[in-house]
């Protein structure tokens, strides 16, 4: 058994605990507020007990807004998003890390020098490039632009440098494997659970995206956080009404997370053999 | 082994399946030629949802389709559409503080006057028509109104030795210094409780019953420096506010949401569409405990919207048909019967109806009546085209003033100095 | 499986960029196109609504260097950076760490760490607008439980930024541990076996074992985490409830570079200064990458 093996003690658990309540808090509470209405904001304490409003808080949400179809976007994109990223950059990954090819080192450094240009950057010009292709409105708006990132490919290259046997590669080039035939049956086995992680994580973030799609779609086909500003529409705001549509909005992520949480536990038996350099 | 290399194209394939997908499931379904189609775009309630079936059922050709976004991300969002001259709706409402730095875009909104608006003209109260047009070129028709009152708490008013019925409250306040005065006296006998809202609405009450302000109604020329309107406006509620005899929130966030609730002040200047704001956060527990007087100067508007048609829309004759009749006064009446919504037009506000609208929540008081005198008195005043850029560094000199940070002899130059320095 | 040599060597020169090239493609329309543009733009006397005014040189620049608010800007950015950047990264770390051992119902733990980062964003801005209440927040309450006056968090710079970073630490921690906690699967079983033969304590352990082995996951999140909490923006916006969207507060108390390129370019409608602010603020970004970059790579030994 390795040291981190070991069972983990009263102490880590306490200290998790803590985390785990500061984490929660403010969904908890965000939940409370939609099971009460408005004036519950305006509350000495803050209210920790849930109310019986959320029936109608809820019919309210998806009268307001058509949250159904809203939901189903964001399912769309975020899984679209996700789905690219982690195909697009396995393969850039795996390319980076283990082929070679004149010019690697080099773009490779432009990967990373692209991941310092910051996103709020060129908002104007892109709205105008999704224009001219006619994206107004439309979900291809928030997908396209997002189908690969810098990080991603930065994520599946170190996946590849540590998972994916180098002479394991060279072996099945040498055999006369074709190059991708080679990423199909000898790195993707190995990568699973990092592409499983990088999964998550685009998901989560595409998911929680609102600057760009909020300036790039209206209610057409609108995203969940596209609705929910919507749901703040007018000269001032409905709190609880929009607390509840956020916490229907993260429903979806919590599912995926259980789905693909078991990823992240250390997985022991991984594909291939383990390079010990 | 045979070659192989279809697992890279699968990848291309799927990749580019996705994208086709998500394109045809967004895709419009092709309209007949004769069709219209029409996007209305607004913020809040503007209680269109009825109007707009009523008027496709009177003009079986066209489809109307309404958009609504919040307040600051539907006026962001307009600025973005005209600038890249796509993705505006057909008809935009446009809130009276961002209008007059549309009239530096004229060439982007239809001209309305091209379609006959000038024959509207006498529908509206002189101020509010002025607010929406340009020289000749029409821009927009208005909606409702910010109609100013002053919305008070009688409970706290009477705690403070001070008369809590509407007429008598009105008497002791018809001008701003009186009710300085009255907010000193206030703040003596009950310190805890505090008099306004913030320095800002009262400053923003004040400069609106103006006839001119940061900019001359001549030139457009700023002559904040020079105007004793805004100098006056600035240091008494500066005055106020620097005593500590404001809560410091400002109206649609959240603090103010928690002091209107706790009952954390005593009078605020609202305008007809903050009462539902204000009955949504005190909650049940204050009903009744409110009250709707006169404001000190008897006039004022704060709000109040115009429908535009921007130019890159498809169907610019279409459009103004449908803001000309959304507009009108049998329609701007429905909507005041359904949503409260304050109406901008005499013929409408002054109807019976209207004015015998009493408000349960606000101790039935008679708010059409109210609203409809305040507007009645009211004069035009000029907003400058580069208002919007100005007006916050005053708002900012103000806050500061009521954190203590400055004193309204400092902050006054110092707004005076930001505002030019933005100007440049 | 057989095939020719031609076929073979074309394959292994020409797959490899069929690889690669999608991400460059997407990078060159959305991100480096977008890059010049805003440059070109930056140049110009660029109204956001009329339009272009014609060249004008480096007059947006010299402007901006010569703009007190912009320098105002620039120390609340790199303040608030540094204030959530320093303790969130080693909480990350250290949250990692604690979750990288067999727990029970470690699925749970970790999703309970992952969900501030999902929590819509309208939702944190008022969530945290209450915590840090003048007059009824959950922390000045906590506060006078030990006898301290309440704070108006919003009113002073310290205040705020302390706010502000507040928010972006628990926005983003559990993000990056997360991170750091699937780098730290990757590490070999064999030194942790190593290193406890030589009787390391658990604290031994982490520093020169764990973190050393996730190194370059360090680095890259570290460059990462200096580029976007340069661009700060959703969190400092969401603080300011007086209404005034992207001030930053009544003195411009936590306004960061982001939230004065929002003000003039779509608040102003001057999109050549905008342009200008969003080339420095890059430049800015690229420096400080690079020299946190450079430090990580200098205070963190590799085992490899």
């Amino acid at each position: 058994m390795t040291v981190s093996g070991r069972r983990p003690g009263p102490i880590v658990y306490g200290a998790l605990a803590v985390v785990l309540a500061v984490s929660i808090f403010p969904l908890y509470w965000s939940f409370v507020v939609s099971t009460r209405d408005n004036s519950a904001i305006g509350e000495k304490s803050p209210v920790l007990l849930p109310g019986g409003n959320l029936l109608a808080n809820l019919r309210a949400v998806f009268d307001t807004v058509d949250f159904w179809s809203a939901i189903g976007n964001s399912l769309i994109v975020s899984g679209t998003v996700m789905v690219s990223n982690v195909v697009l950059s396995s393969l850039a990954g795996f390319a980076f890390a283990r082929l070679r090819f004149p010019g690697r080192n080099s773009l490779f450094l432009l990967v990373v020098g692209s991941a310092m240009v910051p996103a709020q950057l060129g908002v104007i010009p892109l709205y105008i490039v999704v224009g001219d292709l006619g994206w107004y409105g439309r979900l291809e708006a928030v997908i396209v632009p997002g189908l690969i990132g810098a990080f991603s490919v930065f994520w599946m290259r170190q996946a590849c440098e540590e998972a994916v046997p180098g002479e394991l590669v060279d072996a099945a080039t040498v055999d006369g494997c074709s190059l991708a035939r080679t990423f199909w049956h000898v790195a993707v086995p190995s990568i699973r659970p990092q592409a499983a992680v990088l999964a998550m994580l685009t998901f989560m973030t595409t998911w929680n995206d609102f600057f760009w799609p909020l300036i790039v779609l209206n209610n057409d086909s609108p995203t969940v956080q596209v609705a929910l500003s919507q749901l703040a529409s007018g000269y001032y705001t409905d709190y609880a009404l929009v607390l509840t549509g956020a916490t229907v909005a993260v429903l979806p992520v919590i599912a995926l997370f259980l789905l693909l949480g078991r990823y992240l536990v250390r997985n022991l038996v991984s594909g291939g053999a383990r390079t010990f350099t | 082994m045979t070659v192989s290399r279809v697992p890279v194209s699968i990848f291309v394939v799927l990749a580019a399946l996705s994208l086709v997908v998500s394109g045809c499931s967004s895709a419009a379904p092709a309209a007949s030629a004769a069709d219209v189609d029409l996007t209305v775009a607004t913020f809040g309630e503007f209680g269109y949802g009825p109007l707009f079936a009523e008027y496709e059922q009177a003009h079986p050709n066209v489809h109307v389709k309404g958009r609504v976004t919040d307040f600051d991300t539907h006026h962001k969002g307009l600025a973005t559409q005209l600038a890249t001259g796509r993705g505006a709706a057909d008809v935009v409402a446009i809130e009276e503080q961002y209008l007059p730095t549309y009239r530096q875009s004229l060439d982007k909104f239809v001209d309305l006057a091209t379609y006959g608006a000038k024959d509207l003209q006498n529908q509206w109260a002189p101020w509010k028509w002025a607010q929406g047009v340009s020289g000749d070129h029409v821009l927009g028709l208005g909606t409702d109104m910010g109609s100013l009152a002053l919305c008070y708490r009688r409970d706290l008013i009477a705690a403070a030795g001070l008369p809590a019925d509407r007429a008598a409250l009105a008497k002791l306040m018809p001008t701003w210094q009186a009710y300085a005065d009255v907010a000193e006296r206030f703040a003596k006998a009950t310190p805890d409780v505090k008099f306004a809202d913030s320095a800002g609405t009262i400053y923003t009450a004040m400069l609106n019953q103006a006839p001119e302000n940061y900019f001359s109604q001549v030139d457009d020329s700023f002559i904040a420096d020079r105007n004793p309107n805004v100098r006056n406006a600035f240091y008494l509620a500066g005055g106020i506010g620097a005593k500590g005899e404001t809560a410091g929130v400002t109206p649609y966030t959240q603090p103010w949401t928690v002091a209107i609730k706790q009952g954390s002040f005593a009078t605020i200047a609202c305008p007809a569409w903050l009462l539902t704001q204000i009955r949504e956060a005190g909650g049940a527990e204050n009903s009744g405990k409110w009250d709707v007087t006169t404001i000190p100067g008897a006039s004022g508007n704060q709000g109040g919207s115009f429908l535009t048609v921007p130019k890159q829309g498809k169907h610019p004759k279409e459009a103004y048909e449908l803001a000309r009749w959304l507009t009108a006064p049998e329609q701007q009446k429905k909507l005041f019967l359904s949503a409260g919504i304050l109406p901008s037009e005499p013929a409408v506000y002054k109807d019976p109806q209207v004015v015998a609208k009493t408000d349960p929540y606000f101790s039935d008081a008679p708010v059409g009546q109210l609203f409809a005198a305040s507007a009645d008195t009211l004069r035009p005043n000029y907003r400058g085209l580069r208002d919007a850029d100005v007006r916050p560094e005053f708002g900012r000199a103000l806050g500061r003033i009521e954190q203590q940070k400055q004193t309204v002899e400092v902050a006054w130059p110092d707004a005076l100095q930001q505002a030019r320095g933005v100007l440049k | 499986m057989l095939r020719g040599p031609w076929l073979a060597r074309a394959d292994r020169r020409v797959t490899p960029i069929l690889f690669v090239a999608p991400f460059f493609l997407i990078f060159l329309v959305f991100g480096l196109f977008p890059l010049l543009y805003t440059a070109w733009i930056s140049l110009r006397d660029w109204q956001l609504i009329n339009g272009d005014g014609g060249f004008v040189g480096l007059v947006n620049y010299t402007k901006l260097f010569a703009d007190p608010n912009f320098y105002n800007a620039l120390v609340n950015t790199v303040g608030i950076f540094l204030l959530a950047a320093i303790p969130g990264m080693l909480a990350s770390l250290g949250i990692a760490a604690l979750l990288n051992r067999p727990l029970r119902g470690a699925t749970w733990w970790r999703t309970g760490v992952l969900l501030p980062n999902v929590v819509s964003v309208a939702a944190v801005g008022l969530v945290f607008g209450q915590l840090f209440g003048r007059d009824y927040g959950v922390v000045n309450w906590a506060l006078g439980l030990v006898g301290v006056d309440p704070v108006d968090w919003q009113a002073s710079t310290w205040s705020s930024h302390l706010a502000v970073a507040s928010m972006v630490m628990w926005r983003w921690t559990g993000y990056n541990a997360l991170i750091y906690l699937s780098a730290m699967q990757a590490v070999p079983d064999e030194r942790y076996e190593a290193a406890e033969l030589d009787g390391a304590s658990r604290w031994r352990t982490l520093w020169s074992i764990t973190v050393p082995g996730i190194r370059p996951t360090l680095v890259f999140t570290v460059v990462t985490a200096t580029v976007s909490g340069l661009q700060l923006f959703a969190e400092p916006q969401l603080f300011d409830t007086s209404g005034v969207a992207g001030t930053g507060g009544s003195d411009r108390q936590f306004q960061t570079l982001t939230m004065y390129l929002y003000e003039k370019g779509i608040g102003h409608y001057d999109a050549g200064y905008a342009a200008a602010i969003a080339w420095v603020l890059f430049v800015i970004c690229a420096v400080f990458a690079l020299v946190n970059f450079r430090l990580v790579r200098r205070f963190v030994g590799h085992t490899r």
